[in-house]
């Protein structure tokens, strides 16, 4: 043992305590009042062995039912969207408050596109470019 | 009746008696223990009696692979631990130097004992863990179990702990140099 090991054993050692009779009693006294727990184990009821069976089947029947329901309520397929964004925008087979509500839009873009246009061939006839 | 192993049988099969001689061989030592944990010499012996009875109750838990006072010790330190948030939440840090139990329990002696150093200079944890290595003489592992810590935890913070102490044991002696050159 090292010094320092002995020296700390020591002063262990040194300091002065003393169970006391009354203390002795009270920790006796209570010991008698406490319920000790049962272990866990023992609660645990024991079934019997001949009930395998049971437990068994209603597991298959279980396990047979929800594969049934999640069939059923299988989803239907997604329909895939058009990848192309005019597509998207103009498709026929959108709902009709979906092309009522992208008409204006489509109108609007018609009348800037007839303007460009406008726009187009007066700068060229400006700049002498047309014929 | 007196070997450990069968007083733990016999106590766990309802004896009280048997449990009773189980608190007789370790009582002191706990409080000692304890007094280096607690505020007063009153809560060290709250903190002893509560640690019998949760002992006593959930004996049934105790797995037989690990040492009895490692079992104990670690219900002590949670029952102090427990003891000691109650009177700081009652009132206050209120340690007073003159009332503090470990110093009253020590005889006056020109050293100051290591356990006073220890307590001022290492953490609640450390502190405890140097006193099951070297009071009660655990193994790494068992105090490792006892605080509930890693082993590489408990190897590093002992020696961290035996550093400081070291250091403060051999703060006031002189050295081999200033002896020789005197």
């Amino acid at each position: 043992m090292d010094k320092l090991a002995k020296q700390l054993r020591e002063d262990a050692a040194s300091i002065n305590v003393e169970v006391s009779a009354e203390l002795d009693d009270r920790i006796r006294a209570s010991l008698h009042g406490v319920t000790p727990q049962r272990s866990r184990e023992k609660d645990v009821p024991q079934r019997p062995r001949s009930t395998w069976w049971a437990s068994s089947l209603t597991g298959i029947v279980a396990v047979t039912l929800v594969i049934v329901l999640l069939n059923l309520n299988q989803p239907e397929p997604l329909v895939p969207l058009p990848t192309s964004p005019t597509e998207r925008i103009f498709n026929p087979r959108l709902q009709l408050n979906t092309v009522a509500s992208t008409e204006p839009l489509r109108k609007e873009l018609e009348d800037l596109e007839a303007d460009l246009k406008k726009a187009e061939e007066a700068l060229r006839k400006e700049i002498g470019l047309f014929p | 009746m007196t070997d450990e192993a069968d007083l733990i049988i016999a106590a766990k099969a309802g004896s009280v008696t048997a449990f009773t001689e189980l608190v007789r061989s370790y009582s002191e030592r706990l409080l000692r223990f304890l007094l280096t944990r607690c505020e007063s010499y009153a809560d060290a012996e709250d903190a002893l009696q509560d640690t019998f009875i949760n002992a006593y109750r959930y004996l049934q838990s105790y797995d037989s692979r690990w040492r009895f006072s490692t079992w104990l010790y670690r219900i002590a330190i949670r029952n102090a631990a427990r003891l000691r948030t109650d009177h700081v939440a009652e009132l206050g840090e209120l340690r007073d130097e003159e009332s503090d139990p470990l110093k009253l329990c020590i005889a006056h002696s020109e050293r100051e004992n290591l356990w006073q150093s220890a307590r001022r200079l290492l953490s609640d944890e450390v502190y405890a863990a140097m006193w099951l290595r070297y009071v009660e003489d655990m193994s790494i592992k068992d105090v490792a179990v006892v605080l509930d810590r890693s082993n590489s935890w408990t190897k590093v913070n002992l020696l961290r702990g035996r550093r400081a102490l070291d250091a403060e044991l051999n703060r006031d002696k002189p050295t081999n140099e200033s002896e020789a050159y005197g």
